[in-house]
């Protein structure tokens, strides 16, 4: 990849990352980190191999729409006076997905979903025989703890769904702290292989990493996971030390520091 | 018209209506949750192998998965026993499928206590549950012709549903001018003493429970109601009307099901009518080789209903006995 496209793909996450403090803004708090965690994913989807007129996108945690949302004034798709309304009484634009959730094909709050919705994406585009589909699923690390990803990994892999890539979201956050210290889930590369997966581990935050492993996904035979490290603060130097990455909270000083500080990496 | 019992049987009935109907309805997949012969889908499997899906015994993929088919345009009819469509794969229902008010056709097979399989077999909470979900329309259906229309009648509704049925051999009790309907109860016989209100494997009960009281002088209406949700509460209400007591009987725990239902809508409607249910009072049901004996120790036998119509009516002396059917093999008696 060219420099230039690589700062562009730097850019677009700054932008969702920036849009993302915005919305979070009016209610003091909110998933602000899973927006600093997946920002360079969704860039590099959004500007690579996400084709909105024939591939499908899920967004398996509900609460990553924040991303999704935040991402999708660059296609074209909402509006920043949309965005303005996140998350508040009488918006169809929910904090926590649901099916009124433009931009993504299917989204749940009700963690662990959303594999097994891409996986019926997949089959139903290998049922009619078309083989120009796509179908890409964001998913989180924490959701690794529940058994039905582990149903739908297995199945997709029976079925060599080629077509389906997942974007895996490690930053190693979920609502009771680390996962790490809850739940040990690695290694989790080696877990997908064993199910029959193609595996690529990148740093999350390593916009042209994230780009060309999806290269490769997509060019796969068999499903395959975009495994990208990546942390809840990432990209706003501004936030405190031990800030809780899966609920941030953010004050109106903070607020005003994260805007200035993205506004100025993007001036 | 009505067949009388022991009633003839048929095997595989609702099998060989999906697949009749698949064959002209492109649309249609097959999902089987490992249990592909028992839920009568091996004749799918065999005939339209292109579209028939085994999802492994992995029920909460199976049903996320039917769920995004169904947003693809197909219809996917899902299969495995009742406990595992329903109890198991619940919050899959839920926000994959019923709150986006998807058609999916949830088909769960031995219900209540037709299994002697021990509680982890046995769906006596099933249609509580699946009634509780908006968007979700529960049937319960009796006899062979009735499953064969209600896999047409579902089809094309917009919404899921839960079809919950008999495995094995399937009674006829209905004569080929029998129509289903999504929308009415059918009152089968009419009477102003008691009102018997039945579903699913608990209306041929109903029907010889209405035969013995009948005979002992009690006029006893029977009303059909394969359709628990949305409940036709205006038939429910003109048969309540005209009779002094009501009993309901399903094969189904009475915490949420017909029972429940044929409370509220005699509740709303201000009918003050002495209510009994027959079916599972609020207990796991252990303990059997057969599913005969089950029923009987449960309180689910045609006597039971009977039993609850004398005593709901206040009338003194023994209550009448239901004579002991001889069923040959084959056919199937009422339980």
């Amino acid at each position: 990849m060219i420099a230039g496209q690589t700062r562009e793909l730097e850019r677009f996450a700054d932008r969702i990352r920036l849009r993302a403090v915005k919305m979070v803004a009016p209610h003091g708090f909110g998933y602000l980190g899973q927006a600093l965690s997946s920002a360079e994913l969704f860039a590099a989807l959004f500007s690579g191999p996400y084709r909105r007129d024939r591939d499908k996108l899920v967004c398996s945690p509900g609460h990553y729409i924040i991303s999704a949302y935040a991402a999708a004034p660059d296609l074209g798709i909402l509006s920043e006076t949309d965005l303005s309304t996140y998350g508040q009484d009488g918006s169809s634009f929910e904090a926590v997905g649901t099916e009124r959730s433009p931009v993504v094909d299917l989204t749940c709050g009700s963690l662990g979903q959303g594999l097994s919705g891409a996986v019926g994406f997949a089959l139903s585009a290998q049922l009619r025989e078309n083989l120009d589909s796509r179908v890409f699923a964001l998913i989180s690390d924490g959701e690794l703890e529940e058994g039905q990803v582990w149903e739908a990994a297995m199945f997709a892999a029976h079925r060599k769904m080629g077509n389906l890539i997942v974007l895996l979201d490690a930053n190693d956050s979920q609502v009771d702290g680390p996962v790490s210290s809850i739940t040990t889930i690695e290694p989790i590369a080696a877990k997908w292989e064993s199910f029959g997966w193609a595996a690529f581990e990148v740093d999350g935050h390593d916009a042209d990493a994230v780009n060309h492993a999806l290269e490769l996904a997509v060019g796969e035979s068999r499903p395959s996971v975009v495994i990208a490290r990546t942390s809840t603060v990432h990209g706003l130097s501004c936030l405190p030390e031990g800030a809780d990455g899966h609920f941030i909270k953010i004050s109106p000083e903070l607020v005003d520091a994260a805007i200035a500080e993205l506004e100025a990496r993007l001036a | 018209m009505l067949n009388a019992p022991p009633y003839p049987t048929v095997l595989k009935p609702y099998g060989r209506a999906l697949v009749d109907l698949a064959l002209e309805r492109e649309e249609i997949l097959c999902l089987s949750g490992d249990l592909t012969r028992q839920t009568e889908v091996d004749l799918f499997q065999d005939e339209i192998p292109s579209r028939f899906i085994n999802a492994g015994m992995a029920e909460a993929n199976m049903m996320s998965m039917a769920g995004a088919l169904a947003r693809c345009g197909h219809i996917p009819f899902v299969h495995t026993f009742g406990v595992f469509a329903t109890r198991r794969p619940f919050d899959q229902i839920v926000n994959s499928v019923a709150y986006p008010n998807l058609p999916v056709r949830i088909v769960g097979f031995m219900p209540g206590i037709s299994s002697p399989g021990g509680p982890s077999h046995q769906a006596i909470e099933d249609v509580a549950i699946m009634r509780s979900l908006p968007n979700m329309t529960v049937i319960d259906v009796a006899d062979a012709v009735e499953i064969r229309q209600a896999v047409r009648a579902i089809v094309d509704l917009p919404g899921p549903v839960y079809l919950r049925l008999k495995r094995g051999e399937i009674p006829v009790i209905f004569g080929d001018d029998h129509e289903f309907s999504l929308s009415r109860a059918q009152v089968l016989h009419d009477g102003d003493d008691v009102a018997l209100v039945a579903s699913g494997m608990m209306l041929s009960s109903s029907l010889a429970a209405a035969a013995t009281l009948e005979a002992a002088g009690v006029s006893t209406s029977i009303v059909n109601v394969p359709v628990i949700k949305p409940i036709d509460a205006a038939t429910i209400i003109r048969a309540a009307s005209g009779a002094k007591a009501v009993v309901t009987a399903e094969n189904h725990t009475i915490v949420g099901g017909l029972g429940s239902a044929v409370a509220e809508v005699l509740a709303e409607a201000g009918l003050g009518r002495r209510l009994r249910r027959v079916g599972l009072r609020d207990t796991f049901a252990e303990g059997a080789q057969s599913a005969a004996w089950l029923f009987r120790k449960y309180g689910l036998g045609t006597q039971d209903i009977i039993d609850s119509a004398w005593e709901a009516l206040g009338r003194t002396g023994p209550a009448p006995q239901a004579p002991v059917l001889v069923t040959p093999l084959g056919e199937y008696s009422p339980v």
